[in-house]
């Protein structure tokens, strides 16, 4: 192994990165063991498998899963390896199915994953004596659970619950994820590769809004969005808590429920948001004023929201993405789009939210189109020897002795902490937390490791 | 080939027919318009209540005609969207398109069919789209078959609707600023 990683996480717990980061080939196995071995990984939201038999095909790196509805509507990820020679078990991508059937040498397995048949089982095993069916099921990741409906594993043993993981993100995940008691309807994935690093997207929608004013100028320009003008991106805040952070923009003043239609909800939404997000979760928005945007969860979970104009005639209206940058290689990224609205949502909504989700952000995204320019980029040029020795600066907020330019945001109604203005805080606290595993360590159990450490 | 509502098969227009070969000109000239990105050209092929779709390819066990995603498309489009793409790519602002790529759409297979519609015609073609940016990359293809609804009009046709069923479930071209 050519690379130091303590020096490289002691650089980029400075907010120095070595530019070689975004292309090594080694940083990049190590986090599949330390970081993607670990972590709690989303596979697929509960409304993509809603009946019984229902099934996704996922991965975590390049662990196949079957996830999928049984017949008594139990959601199980099984791994997609039949047991006997190692043949994949299902080669479709979605679909619904009771049995899955090897097609190999026909091993039959429920979609319990249990093994329930086999040809010849007293010729070819003497029956019970040599294979016993009933102990015989397609393996599960050691973890398994779901929060408001999105379905996480991880594949460490000793996996602090989800819950734990993630901590007081779980306040800012409710935006997205529980705008009502019936939760979302989560329809894709749009997927296409990007010759990028994982990392860079991740972290873009952790904390960058200081790319917004330039990088996405054409969406002001043509009337899309109107919000990103630098002189109105500063004045949102950029939040972290525990295991995630996100960017947020900064609503002209008013109540709860004037801001949230100020972006374009319907009031039957504005009620049930009432109804079922807390009086700080409100604060955030309404005496706060901030409204989230985009946001990560370590390691490559993302969500995106933002309200468009989607018509001639001005209508502007929200929509809600979540994407996963689920890495191929070190200089290569599967990006995986959903589109995601509440299920209380009227008709009209959710056929004009897709509309701006499809005109903002997936494969043809005017927002997105321009990102993933940006980010094959940098990859190109990370791959050499320079960029070894290139420490990127990711110290936007601190002077130059690493200490805090801004104070943090009072009575920020939320967990973690937050800032107004730009700033890379949130970069750096992902990176923190990425660095914390790449060491082997377990920043989410550590008593003396914080993410947000100013 | 296409069918009517009761599933018989449809007659292709012959290729010798002066129909299809103004539909197979007309395609094959929408396609030098999008390879020297004369968009704005092209966005008037396009009528006033155009649907320009391309959904998300899939697998899926047992068939190939329901290979397709239900309720995600990578292109969902009217003419004001599409406007909007265009506006975009002509603000001086569009990153990712410069510097421009390189493509080159390949329009072959064309089918011709007769509509019950009057004025007009139902057109198959399959795309390759190669597509080529800077120097570092292999070039992307993406492949395809695009269904159009085309209506007669003066100066020719303009196309009423557009279905493109892309061939890959997850495509290898970095975004769709490119038109199929």
């Amino acid at each position: 192994m050519s690379i130091n990683i303590s020096d490289i996480v002691s650089d980029v717990e400075q907010g120095l990165i070595p530019a070689n980061v975004y292309s090594d080939e080694e940083v990049f196995e190590l986090e599949k063991e330390r970081v993607f071995g670990k972590a709690w990984m989303f596979l697929a939201h509960e409304s993509e498998i809603s009946e019984p038999g229902d099934y996704v095909v996922r991965r975590i790196l390049d662990d196949s899963f079957i996830v999928v509805r049984d017949a008594e509507g139990q959601v199980r990820v099984l791994f997609n390896m039949c047991l006997h020679r190692g043949m994949q078990v299902c080669r479709a991508e979605v679909g619904n199915a009771s049995f899955f059937r090897c097609p190999y040498h026909a091993w039959t397995y429920k979609n319990t994953g249990q093994l329930v048949g086999l040809p010849h089982h007293k010729d070819a095993y003497g029956g019970d004596k040599g294979l016993r069916k009933d102990e015989m099921s397609l393996l599960s990741p050691p973890s398994v659970d779901s929060y408001n409906g999105m379905i996480f594993a991880s594949l460490d043993e000793d996996a602090p619950s989800l819950e734990e993981y993630l901590g007081g993100y779980k306040f800012f995940l409710d935006f997205y994820t529980k705008q009502s008691e019936e939760g979302l309807d989560v329809e894709g994935p749009q997927r296409w590769r990007i010759k990028a690093n994982w990392k860079i997207g991740a972290e873009n929608f952790a904390g960058d809004t200081y790319h917004t004013p330039h990088t996405h100028h054409s969406v002001v320009e043509i009337g899309l969005f109107k919000e990103p003008k630098a002189s109105k991106r500063k004045l949102g805040a950029l939040y972290f808590a525990d295991i995630g952070g996100g960017t947020t923009y900064h609503l002209p003043s008013g109540s709860f429920e004037e801001k949230v239609a100020y972006v374009g909800y319907p009031e039957n939404m504005i009620e049930s948001m009432k109804s079922v997000w807390s009086p700080e979760q409100q604060a955030m928005i309404a005496e706060a004023g901030f409204m989230p945007s985009a946001a990560t969860i370590l390691p490559n979970l993302s969500f995106v929201h933002n309200w468009p104009q989607i018509n001639e005639d001005g209508l502007v209206v929200p929509f809600i993405s979540i994407r996963q940058w689920q890495p191929v290689s070190s200089t290569e990224t599967e990006v995986y789009s959903w589109f995601a609205v509440d299920k209380l949502a009227p008709d009209w909504y959710k056929e004009a939210s897709y509309r701006a989700y499809l005109m903002c952000f997936g494969s043809s995204g005017m927002f997105e189109q321009d990102d993933v320019e940006n980010w094959t980029s940098i990859t190109t040029v990370a791959k050499g020897q320079l960029a070894k020795r290139l420490k990127l600066f990711s110290r936007m907020g601190l002077d130059k002795e690493g200490e805090l330019l801004s104070e943090p945001v009072e009575d920020w109604p939320g967990p973690g902490r937050a800032f107004t203005g730009f700033g890379e805080y949130n970069q750096r606290s992902l990176l923190r937390l990425w660095g914390q595993y790449m060491l082997g360590n377990d920043p989410v159990r550590a008593k003396d490791f914080t993410p947000t450490p100013l | 080939m296409a069918t009517t509502e009761d599933g018989s098969a449809v007659k292709m227009i012959p290729y010798t027919n002066e129909t299809h070969q103004e539909v197979h000109q007309f395609l094959v000239w929408e396609a030098e318009l999008l390879d020297s990105r004369r968009y704005e050209d092209w966005l008037n092929l396009f009528t006033k209540d155009v649907v320009y779709k391309m959904p998300v390819r899939t697998t899926k066990a047992h068939t190939l005609e329901e290979s397709v995603l239900n309720g995600m498309d990578h292109f969902d489009e009217n003419l004001y969207t599409l406007r909007k793409r265009i506006d975009r790519f002509e603000t001086e602002h569009a990153w990712t398109e410069d510097p421009p790529s390189r493509t080159r759409h390949f329009v072959t297979n064309v089918r011709v069919y007769p509509s019950d519609e009057n004025g007009e015609l139902l057109a198959k073609s399959y795309l390759l789209l190669f597509r080529s940016r800077g120097d570092a990359h292999s070039p992307d293809l993406v492949s395809a078959e695009r269904t159009d609804v085309l209506r007669r009009v003066d100066s020719g046709f303009k196309i009423a609707r557009r279905d493109i069923l892309v061939d890959e479930s997850v495509l290898r071209t970095q975004n769709l600023a490119v038109f199929l």
